[in-house]
């Protein structure tokens, strides 16, 4: 009961607004969106700034009344997840669906919306193989692949003068990807991994025997990827340890994403990353973006808020173009390119993954504590298409 | 040579700071499966419980010092509130009850963390006193850490004092050995119950609050640690402060020697002796009655 | 002791035709909510068979169904074999693993032996969260459904596989109840009144708690055969701990002890945790309060009060006789 209340109170309320706006009933065709994100559970806080970036969007576009919205929460658990998308699709029956947190909910549901030919259009999971050897006609991404962030960082770090690298990642499938692309590209450009380890995830987060261990290796650099609570523990013990001030750490970007970086306090300073955004990034879009998310939400946007608001804009854009319906949404959502706030943005229609710049800041302390000091930019990012055939 | 010297106490360090940890969590869940036949699976929470108040009340006073002080109490009364509410009724409940009414406060809990403190991971500053490294012998370790190994060593010797020299120790020696006997000589078994339950968990919300600089703090903390406590508390035997000490070691050095040594076995090693205890010596190594 | 009531007969078979009939007329959703009533209360069913008539209370059994599924995952997808064999997998390798935790616990009792079983259906998940050849946390996809084409039954569809999945209630139910009216059902719940007497008159203590939690592993395994069909994807989330709790919680909630009430309990928070996720994203403290105030409240679960109301109702008809039953 509670299902069908939801979309419709949601529709009245944007119809109202449309209608106060004056721009009501534009296009003929409403575009149903379902909107897939973990409400619950450790990924919770990314579902909110998605959901807030994505709504954004919409609201930004004045075509808010085009579109109706039904939510449903993934539990972060790949059965639900699937279960969701099925109800979705088959009860709901939405044109589009929008969302996807885990990349374990991703593999989960892939293989279905791809079957039922309904476009999906992911706002984070990184999994490589979603747009490489399991990529699909029906599944764009504009987040991030795990390779792309990590990738352009090996020749980055050769190129200020790092030789040696060790690297720590939690053992599980988005550590597994992030190391490789980043080691692939460091050995590539001649330089040489020390020692590479991967730490159990999910259970007690001490570092401290692993982080004892890198630093006996005495690399130029420890490069990492940890995200969220794991990353809030490894930066301060890898500080608290004593080994700040031998080996300097790098990472990929959630591993200081804005999100968390506050609660590591001065530990995190002059930790350098790689990252799809960066909020200090001085654009006219970027500028544009914080204010207006920061009017409705109160907050500063996290890159997850970016991701969300981009999921929104590409659906827009997609729809703008005359897209009505899923085969259309599908075709019209691999051509869209615009600049948002991370910069020129455009979907590859070879993996239907984005292209997108990479930005390489440091953590620094700033006036309202820590900020994002920009010292690096690989422009225009494409993962090889790895095996996708769609 | 002293490099790798060097390195093995660092090791050792690190397994010593881990053991503490996991002693001040399971002594408490020892003792009081010990003294009261009552599991409590939300000890976990309460651990978890004991680091966001240490978070709010650091973020409140600026002092690491105000949450190491406060968590204790405020998990203590916590606790007290559960026993008076809860657990008082469900001692003779038999364990699968217990069970599935302390598995419902994490539940409980797991929501309350997330309405008060949010989704996101927080971050807890070292105090100022013990912050980042110092170095000694030519090693250069952790200031805390060092600080949670003195403080696990002192709360053991706090408790063995009690336990062997004082009237209460006497008392909950007895009650542990035989309540019904103790109780029979004019022991208050039902205090000393009470008096143990919320030791035990501000001993827990001390454990949270020491742990929350070093392992970041989030609702599903108390979770994630509950297993580890639980096999200390079954290696070491019900009850002793002994096999609460000796499983916390155990534990602690193989989980760390394993992750330095064979990191690929190392996540199954604590369950292989587990399943060795078990079958050997089924009461735990030192179980406090035999 | 297990007794095949003619209440029992009634309520199990009311929740059957009740969920056929949803399943008939339901939506979409409606069928994906049948599907997980049946795997949890076969699931239940399993759990109920050796905590409630053998009093040995299991934290690992979300493991066990974990591992069935992917057992068949691993023959259907890795090996390339039938779904029916498959099927057989899934039911080996939960009995092997239960035997195996059955027999490392048999000397254990009460507390020390939930913990044991909690601490072996971790090791389950780090396993398999660690094995790369299982897909790590990827998880294993392109499962396939059992082929039941010969009979006329085609398992793709929606429809007919809630429907099958509710027979497969049935079929776990009955199967369950013999074994415990068997023979060796009898002795091993008379090792959970009085397990000294039972070593004293020479039995084979361990064999029977062995033999006893392998075999409810098994019907474990069944539901993770049955998980594993309905979502066509297995992944580590299938064998987390917290599982294993929910479902002692369902079948604490329907009746411990009774084979019937866990499948009500199944019924009962399936849809009741539907609903109240519709309107909050804080259903876990409401699911932990209810339980508890169910644990508070006696234990007797929805059956069991069910069934004694109705032995209230009994003796109120009858003053003389009913005095005894409501002790």
């Amino acid at each position: 009961m509670f299902e069908k209340l939801k979309p419709l109170s949601v529709r009245a309320t944007l119809a109202a607004c449309v209608m106060a706006a004056g721009v009501g009933g534009v296009n003929a065709g409403e575009t149903k969106v379902g909107l897939l994100l973990p409400y619950v559970g450790v990924y919770a806080a990314l579902g909110n700034e998605i959901d807030a970036g994505f709504t954004l969007a919409l609201e930004e576009s004045g075509m808010a009344g085009d579109f109706v919205i039904v939510r449903e929460d993934t539990e972060v658990k790949p059965p639900v997840g699937l279960a969701k998308a099925r109800k979705l699709v088959l009860e709901d029956e939405v044109d589009v669906i929008v969302g996807i947190v885990s990349s374990g909910v991703l593999g989960a549901v892939r293989d279905f919306v791809d079957g039922a030919q309904v476009p999906l259009i992911v706002a984070n999971a990184g999994n490589n193989d979603a747009t490489g050897s399991r990529c699909s006609k029906y599944v764009a991404r504009v987040s991030f692949s795990n390779a792309q962030i990590n990738r352009p960082m090996g020749q980055w770090l050769y190129d200020s003068g790092v030789r040696t690298a060790y690297t720590m990642a939690s053992d599980y499938a988005a550590g597994h990807q992030t190391m490789a692309a980043f080691s692939e590209a460091f050995i590539a450009a001649g330089g040489e991994i020390v020692g590479a380890e991967f730490t159990p995830f999910g259970k007690t987060k001490d570092f401290g025997p692993y982080l004892s261990k890198a630093s006996a290796a005495k690399p130029d650099a420890i490069y990492v990827f940890y995200a969220g609570g794991e990353a809030i523990s490894f930066v301060k013990q890898y500080a608290s340890l004593g080994i700040k001030g031998d080996i300097p750490l790098y990472g990929s970007g959630f591993l200081t994403s804005p999100l968390y970086v506050a609660a590591e306090g001065p530990a995190a300073e002059g930790v350098v990353t790689g990252a799809h955004y960066a909020p200090t990034l001085d654009i006219p879009e970027n500028n544009a973006f914080k204010a207006a998310f920061i009017a409705k939400t109160g907050k500063a946007p996290s890159e997850f808020a970016v991701q969300g608001y981009d999921a929104g804009r590409v659906l827009v854009e997609a729809v703008k173009s005359g897209a009505s319906g899923r085969e259309a949404i599908a075709t019209a959502m691999s051509k869209v390119a615009y600049t948002g706030p991370r910069g020129a943005l455009s979907i590859d229609p070879a993996t239907n993954n984005v292209v997108q710049n990479i930005y390489v800041y440091e953590t620094v302390a700033g006036d309202n504590g820590l900020t994002q000091k920009l010292i690096g930019q690989i422009d225009n990012v494409a993962d090889a298409v790895n095996g996708c055939q769609f | 040579m002293t490099d790798t010297m060097a390195f093995w106490i660092v090791q050792g360090l690190h397994g010593l700071q881990f053991s503490m940890l996991l002693f001040l969590l399971s002594v408490g869940l020892t003792v009081i499966f010990g003294l009261l036949h009552f599991v409590n699976l939300a000890h976990g929470a309460l651990y978890a419980l004991g680091a966001f108040v240490s978070f709010s009340a650091v973020k409140l006073t600026g002092s690491y010092w105000a949450g190491f002080l406060l968590a204790p109490v405020a998990v203590a009364i916590a606790g007290m509130l559960l026993y008076l509410g809860l657990i008082k009724r469900m001692r003779n409940a038999g364990p699968m009850n217990q069970v599935l009414i302390t598995f419902g406060l994490i539940f409980v809990f797991l929501d309350i963390f997330r309405i008060f403190w949010g989704d996101i991971a927080l971050g807890v500053e070292e105090p100022a006193l013990f912050s980042g490294p110092i170095e000694f012998w030519g090693i250069k370790y952790s200031a805390y850490r060092l600080f949670v190994i003195g403080l696990g060593i002192f709360v053991l010797g706090v408790l063995h004092l009690i336990l062997s020299r004082t009237q209460i120790g006497a008392m909950i020696r007895a009650g542990v050995d035989n309540e019904h006997m103790a109780a029979c000589l004019g022991i208050n078994v039902e205090k000393v119950f009470f008096i143990v339950f919320c030791v035990g968990c501000a001993l827990a919300g001390l454990a949270g609050a020491v742990a929350a600089p070093i392992l970041s703090v989030y609702p599903g903390m108390g979770t994630e640690i509950l297993i580890p406590a639980l096999i200390v508390v079954v290696i070491g035997g019900l009850g002793s402060l002994k096999g609460a000490m000796a499983g916390s070691l155990l534990v602690g050095f193989i989980q760390t020697f394993g992750a330095v040594i064979a990191p690929q076995i190392a996540s199954v090693l604590v369950y292989v002796l587990l399943a060795g205890v078990l079958i050997f010596r089924p009461a735990g190594l030192f179980p406090a009655r035999s | 002791m297990f007794h095949q009531t003619k209440l029992k007969t009634f309520v199990l078979l009311a929740i059957l035709v009740g969920l056929i009939i949803y399943t008939m007329n339901g939506s979409y959703f409606g069928r994906e909510l049948v599907v997980e009533v049946a795997i949890l209360a076969i699931l239940a069913i399993s759990v109920d068979m050796v905590s409630g008539y053998g009093g040995m209370v299991s934290l690992c059994h979300g493991a066990i169904f974990g591992l069935g599924a992917y057992a068949y995952a691993a023959v259907n997808v890795l090996m390339g074999g039938p779904p029916a064999l498959a099927v057989v997998a899934a039911i080996v390798a939960a009995f092997t693993f239960g035997f195996a935790v059955g027999a490392v616990t048999s000397r254990t009792r009460g507390i020390f032996f939930i913990m044991a079983t909690l601490a072996f259906g971790q090791m389950i998940y780090v396993m398999i969260f660690d094995s790369k050849s299982l897909g790590g946390d990827d998880g294993m996809w392109g499962l396939t459904r059992l082929d039941l084409s010969a009979i006329g039954v085609n398992l793709e569809s929606g429809v007919q596989f809630a429907i099958f999945s509710v027979l497969c209630i049935g079929l776990t139910y009955v199967v369950a109840a013999l074994i415990l009216r068997s023979a060796f059902g009898r002795t091993f719940s008379g090792i959970h009144e009085n397990e000294d007497r039972m070593r004293a008159l020479g039995t084979p203590v361990w064999k029977f708690k062995a033999l006893a939690f392998g075999l409810s592993g098994s019907l474990a395994g069944i539901a993770g055969a049955l998980a594993a069909q309905h979502t066509m994807f297995v992944s580590p989330e299938l064998v987390i701990w917290t599982f294993s709790g929910e479902v002692l919680i369902v079948v604490i909630l329907g009746g411990l002890g009774t084979l019937v009430g866990p499948v009500l309990g199944a019924v009962v928070m399936v849809f009741l945790k539907h609903e109240i996720s519709n309107i909050t994203t804080y259903w876990h403290m409401i699911i932990g309060i209810l339980l508890i105030i169910t644990v508070m409240a006696g234990g007797r679960g929805i059956y069991g009060g069910l069934e004694q109301y109705l032995a209230r109702r009994a003796a109120k008809a009858a003053p003389a006789s009913g005095a005894k039953t409501d002790a």
